[in-house]
Parts: C-alpha cells; structure tokens; sequence
C-alpha cells in the first residue's frame, strides 16, 4: 500500500516518483507544461538535479525533460512513497 | 504542383527524412517576417516534382511560438496538400500528442515512423496494420540517418497523390459527448460568417477557441460573428469546466493524451530491458553532478580549439590570397580612383567578409554535431542556473564564449535558442563580449601605456568586463525592453545519437552560403562606404598623386642599399596615404566628433591630435583591429618596428610621445574600443539574425551609449583617484 502526499514538484528529490494532480500556471507555461504531458495523472520520476542545482531533470510520458524549479512550483503532485517506506 | 509539408516533434529525425527526400536540391529562406529559417525542396516522384517544405519542429500547433505559429499558419492554410508526420518511434506516446491536432487538418496524413531502430533497441516492437488502421493512413517504418525505408516513404507518397491509397482515412480524435456536442455549438455559430467558416477549418478553430488560443482569438476579431461566437464559447467553458471539473485547455491535452496512450497500448508491445540504455549511461557521466561542469568545459574548448585554432589557417590563407590579389592589381592597375576603389576597397572589403567563413562553417559544424548528439540539450541544461540568473537561457553560454573568438559566428550561434525574446537579449549582448580584433587595439595600446605586468592586468580586465558588462545588460534588457514575456524552460533532454555527417556538412555548407548572400552584402556596402569615407576628396587632388609618383621614382633610381630604399619607400607611401586620410571626410568627421569624445580622451582640452582618435574609432568600425593600422596611418607612424632590436614600433612612440593621450585616457580608449558597437560584421549578422533595422539600429546606439558612459566614469574616478 502507498501513500499520498502532495506537494510541489520543484520539492521532490532525485529518484522520487509521483503522479501530476493540477498545473497552478497561466497562460502560456500552462499550455507549454500541459502539450508536454503534464496532464492529471501522469506519471513523473525525477532523475536529477542539474550540477548547479537547477534545473530538475525528470522522466515523463517515458521521456526525458528538465525543467526549473520556477515551472517545477507550479505543479502540484502527488507523491508515491515506495512501499515499506 | 503538389506540396507536402513536414511535421513533426523537435528531435524527430524529421530533417534527416528531409534531405533524404529531396537529396542535396534545397533552399533555405525565411519564413515571411520572421527569422526563422524556411527549407524547401523537390522531389522526383515518376517524372512530376513534388515540392517538399520543411516545417519548424514543433510540440503541438498551439501556436505560443514563432515556430508553432508558422507550422500552425503553414498548415490551416491552403498551400500543403498533403502532410507527412515524422514520429519518434522510441518515443511515440509524446510524438502523437502533435499528430491528433494535424488530424483536424482535412489533409492526408502520412506517418513517419522514424529512428525504428532505437524502437528496437528499447525492446519496443509496434503492430503497424494496427496502427494505420486507428491514425487512418499509411505508416512508413523508416531509420532516416540510414536512409532506411525512403523508398516505401516514396512509394507511399505516391499512391496518396494519386488518390489510390485505400489506407487514407480522416478520423481525427474523439473529445467525447460533452466536448464534442460544445464543439458543434462553436462550429455553427463559426458558421455564420461564411468567409470565416471557408478561410478556416471551422471545427479546429473551434478548437482553437475553447483552448484560448490568442492566435484564434484574434482570427476571429474581424469577424462579424464575433459577439456569437464569443458568448457560445464562454458558455461552452462554463459548461464543460461545471461538468468535467477541468478548463478547455486541459480538457483537450487530457484527451489528446487520452487518445496517443489508448493507441500505444493496442500497438506498442514493450519488452523488459535487461540493461540500462546508452543515453542513461552517457548522462550518468555527462551530466554528473561534479563532473558535468569540467567535461562541458573540456567540450568548449574543444570547440574553441577547431572553430579558432583549426580555422585560423584558412582564414590565413584567405588573408594571403586577398593580400595577393591586392599588390597584383595595385602593381598592374594604373593609379586613380578607380584602382584605388577596386585595390582599397573592393578587394579588402570582399576579403574582410570572405575571411568569416571557414570560422562560421567550422563553429556552426561543431554545433550542429552536438545538437544532433542531442548534447546541445545538457549543455543548456548545465549551464542554466548560472545563465537564468544573467536573464538569459541555457543555451546562451555558448554564443557567448564563442564570442570571444569572434561575435560574428557568435551571434549566429544564438539561432540554437527556440525563445524569440531570449535569442535577441543574447544577440543584443553578445558584442559586448571582447573579441579577438579588439585584443590587437588592446596590446598596442597597453603596451605602449603601460608596464608590461599591469597590461597584462589591463587586457585581462576588458575580457572580464566584457563579460561582466553582458551579463548586467542581459538582466537589464530582461527587466526592461523584455519586460513581461516569460519563457518556460521546459526542455526535451533528447536520447544521444549518432549524427549523420552528411547532415552536418549540409548544414555547414547552408550557414556558409547564407552568410555570404545576406550578411556578406552588408559587410561589403559597409566597407566600400568606409572607404569612400577615408579616401576623398584627396585621392582625387592630382598635385598630390604626381608629387607622390615623382618621389617615388626618384627614390627607386638613387644609389642606396635595397633595404634602405624599401623603409623609405614604405615611409613615403604611408605619408602619402596619411596626406589622404588626414583630409578625408573621414577626418572631417573624426574633427566633428572631437567634441563628444573629449571628455573621455581629452578632458583637459589639450590635445591637439585628439581628433585622430576619432578617425581611427570610425575606420574601426569595419573590424576593430582596423583602429590598429588607422591609427598608423594618421599618426604617420609605422606598427611594425623597424628592426627587431627595437622594441617600440614608431606608432607606439608616436602615441606616446606626440598624441597627448595618457595611462588614464589611454585605458578609456581601450573601454571604449570593447564596447562602441558592435563592427560591421557583426551589425551584417545582427540584421540577418534579427531581420530588423530597429533592433540593429539599437544595438549600435545602446553600444556606443555605454561605451562612452563607462569610458567617462574611468576619466572621472581615475581623475578623482589621483591618476593620470
């Protein structure tokens, strides 16, 4: 059994999964972040931090994105703990 | 003639599919008012040509940018008959998001399933009767770099011309009940303006409008039915957001998404991969926390080392030849204008624009290469933090580094950055960035003010300025003039690949040509127009030609050693040369800007020379490293020592000595060399980059408008310091 929490996906750390629940941005990003897979229920895993600490790097849509935490803030995800956690 | 538009998602594989279609037979444009390049070509299918245009890659047609507009626009027009969708088949549940808005298009579609073997590779295998079956026309598995399953592509395009491909049906996606029936509402309300309803597809603009597409929004403001269409689309938000809990926009890309999954399920069989892939392996490495930055680094330098190091000796070759072909046709020509305007002009100033293409050929190979590794992306990805915080993108740096090289292939590297906004704060700053020209004004100027270790200092100081300097401005023009347009950075972290170097010469070769063709007609009117400028009205004075003709006969009959003869000769020319220059429009306009120059260059008013400091800038526009031999000429004194004993070659003496400049107003001058506008060759690529005479226009005004300020607060505090 897995729990739930929410969160912002700009907060998740590397090898954390989680599904999309809502994009809180307007307007363009919006749009950007929905035609790139950002749609309720998607699965997203991120894989890494940048060597600076920014952008994110994360699997979606089984394919490779990064993203700034500025975008990445505006997601609201749900968070799936691995089992035993 | 029939024409077929390409489209597909970035990193497709769609211009590889491109030029195998069309071979080597293509035209680069632009599209109409834009800078974004427009490729075109035929194709032979049984005797009739086919024109094949190549669409910017895009992620959907939402049109938020220049790129999706123009493939929008492109599309809902009339001119495509026919579609082919490149899909990334490694990579087809994302590819497909773009495909279910082209089956709105009323066009047939033919698929690209392209890069099959890394399908493959993944453990992907795919059921393509399925999938032509559910998108409703033919399916080409195809590995473009290969050129693998062009032949059925061809075949396939054949038969849909034709009319004879049974696999052509237009089935564009479901939206279900709700949406479809508030579909129906907009498309009847669409039609009641008959010319709207027939200029567009009714049902994608009706689309459009419940995803608030600014772009249809604006289509239907001339519209009579406006007032109609507005308050049914309204109500048909307020409708489906009460019901489906989502607004319009989310609505469709659920669906959308809804429908690209359902296909990849009945099609896509996924077999475990044992092993984790190339591209995980590679980033493991190329993006590792502390090893990321210093292989990056490795890279430019590499980079660097080809486009600068490697390209030098073209560039020294076409230096030779056009230093040649200048001393053949002075020896040959008879003296005049005329002579003087093909020898002094035309000959250089092709030279001066010649001389940038193997660096342009070899910088934009380099970077092709990388972007079709799919490194371009974790370059951009590394490099992000740091640049965002200068309010420039990822993909700045390199058109910045490269700069220091030179900015002319710098700023064409700024075509790799998608954001209009964000490619032109990165042009507007790049001249900023110190390029090698101005380092000859530099050493020639420190060196002869300074001792050498604070010249060194000071050299070192106008490349950090520089940068400096670009980096302050990018955070101004993005708080300023680029106010309010905000570019999500949401980048695609491609798998790595082969590139084709085929693909990469082609590329190479197109920069090349471009460059000639538009930027080089610039840099040559420029050049000519400069030395039009330095030469008259003196050239023409007859009295001073016939003395010059009569020294110099007279010098070559007297009984002197060769080497003698030769310095005296050089001596004489350059007197002749300086006779012209000093009473040249050029001149005049050197006097005429003394005025605003001197508080920077002679704040004591003293100078009686300082107006040659004012000639010397205004030549130097054409290259930097011109203000070198400009200032030799006025100045009547020689940059070449004249033996090597000598340290101090007699313009270093001459500047020194007689042009009144000091330590402190010589560092001005060599501020104000690193930032007053970018050279010509550099104005040619900014036009060409940007396609606009204001934002060219700007960056000359703003340059020299900061170089004069910056130069003028060094004179001000180093006075107030105490220096001199």
């Amino acid at each position: 059994m897995s729990h739930y929490q929410l969160t912002h996906l700009s907060d998740l750390e590397p090898g954390q999964e989680a599904t999309v629940l809502q994009v809180k941005a307007h307007g363009p990003i919006r749009r950007r972040l929905l035609e790139m897979g950002f749609i309720r229920g998607a699965h997203l895993k991120v894989e890494k931090l940048a060597p600076l600490g920014d952008p994110m790097e994360l699997v979606i849509k089984g394919y490779h994105l990064s993203l700034r935490r500025e975008e990445g803030s505006c997601i609201i995800v749900s968070m799936i703990e691995p089992a035993g956690a | 003639m029939v024409t077929v538009a390409l489209a597909g998602n970035p990193n497709s594989g769609k211009t590889t599919i491109f030029n195998a279609l069309t071979g080597s037979r293509h035209h680069v444009g632009n599209w109409a008012g834009v800078t974004v390049e427009r490729r075109s070509g035929f194709l032979e299918l049984e005797g009739e040509s086919i024109e094949v245009v190549d669409l910017p890659g895009t992620y959907s047609l939402s049109a938020q940018s220049e790129d999706e507009r123009i493939a929008s626009r492109y599309l809902s027009s009339t001119e495509a008959d026919l579609i082919i969708n490149v899909l990334d088949a490694s990579n087809l549940e994302r590819n497909l998001y773009l495909t279910t808005q082209l089956l709105e298009l009323r066009r047939p579609v033919v698929f690209v399933l392209n890069m099959m073997d890394d399908a493959e590779r993944q453990g992907v295998s795919l059921d393509l009767e399925m999938l032509q079956s559910l998108l409703g026309g033919p399916v080409i598995p195809t590995i473009g770099n290969r050129e693998e399953g062009i032949e059925q592509l061809r075949k396939a395009l054949q038969s849909v011309i034709q009319g004879q491909d049974a696999r052509i049906r237009q089935i564009p996606v479901n939206y279900g009940d709700d949406i479809e029936g508030e579909l129906l509402k907009i498309e009847r309300e669409i039609g009641r303006d008959e010319h709207l309803a027939s200029s567009q597809i009714p049902r994608w603009l009706a689309l459009q409008l419940i995803e608030r597409s600014p772009e249809s929004e604006a289509l239907i403001q001339a519209s009579h039915a406006k007032t109609a269409i507005t308050t049914q689309v309204n109500s048909s938000l307020e409708f489906l957001e009460a019901h489906l809990g989502a607004d319009g926009g989310t609505l469709l890309a659920e669906h959308r998404f809804g429908f690209a999954h359902g296909l990849v399920t009945e099609v896509l069989k996924r077999q475990p991969l044992t092993k984790r892939s190339l591209t995980d392996r590679l980033d493991a490495i190329l993006t590792h926390r502390w090893l990321g930055i210093p292989i990056f680094l490795a890279i430019m330098i590499a980079v660097y080392c080809v486009t600068f190091v490697l390209g030098k000796y073209p560039q020294d070759w076409i230096g030779y030849g056009f230093s040649w072909l200048h001393q053949e046709a002075a020896a040959v020509l008879p003296q005049g204008e005329l002579t003087s305007l093909l020898v002094d002009g035309i000959i250089p100033g092709v030279g001066a624009v010649v001389v940038f293409v193997p660096i342009i050929m070899l910088l934009m190979g380099c970077i092709a290469f990388l972007e079709d590794t799919g490194y371009m992306a974790r370059a951009a990805f590394i490099m992000d933090r740091l640049m965002h915080l200068m309010g420039l993108h990822g993909k700045s740096f390199i058109p910045l580094i490269m700069g220091t090289g030179c900015n002319v292939p710098g700023v064409q590297a700024t075509r790799t950055i998608e954001s209009k906004e964000d490619r032109f704060i990165t042009i507007l700053v790049s001249p900023l960035v110190s390029c090698s020209a101005r380092l000859q004004v530099y050493i020639l100027i420190a060196g002869t003010f300074f001792k050498p270790i604070p010249a060194a200092f000071a050299i070192i100081g106008m490349h950090f300025l520089g940068f400096a300097l670009a980096m302050i401005m990018g955070k101004v023009l993005r708080l300023t003039l680029f106010r309010g347009v905000n570019n999500p950075f949401v980048m695609e972290l491609p798998p790595y690949r082969m590139p084709v170097l085929k693909a990469t010469f082609i590329h190479m070769w197109e920069k090349g040509s471009v460059f000639l063709s538009r930027a080089g007609t610039v840099i040559l009117a420029g050049a000519t127009l400069v030395w039009f400028l330095s030469h008259y009205p003196g050239i023409t004075n007859r009295a001073w030609t016939a003395e010059y003709q009569s020294n110099r006969a007279a010098l070559q009959v007297m009984d002197i050693p060769a080497t003698d003869r030769d310095a005296k000769l050089a001596q004489l020319d350059l007197t002749h040369e300086s006779r012209i220059m000093n009473t040249s429009f050029a001149a005049r306009f050197g006097k005429l800007l003394q005025p605003a120059l001197a508080p920077i260059l002679d704040p004591d008013r003293k100078r009686p020379e300082a107006w040659k400091d004012g000639v010397a800038l205004t030549a130097g526009f054409v290259a930097k490293e011109i203000v070198v031999g400009t200032l030799a000429v006025v100045h009547q004194a020689s940059a070449q020592s004249s033996s090597t004993d000598v340290r101090v070659s007699p313009l270093q003496d001459a500047l020194r000595n007689r042009s009144g400049l000091t330590p402190l107003t010589a560092l001005a001058f060599m501020i104000f060399t690193l930032i007053y506008t970018p050279c010509l060759g550099t104005v040619g690529m900014i036009l060409k980059e940007t396609r606009s005479v204001s934002w060219t226009t700007f960056s000359i005004v703003y340059g020299l408008g900061l170089a004069w300020l910056l130069a003028w607060a060094t004179v001000v505090f180093g006075r107030a310091l105490g220096f001199a």
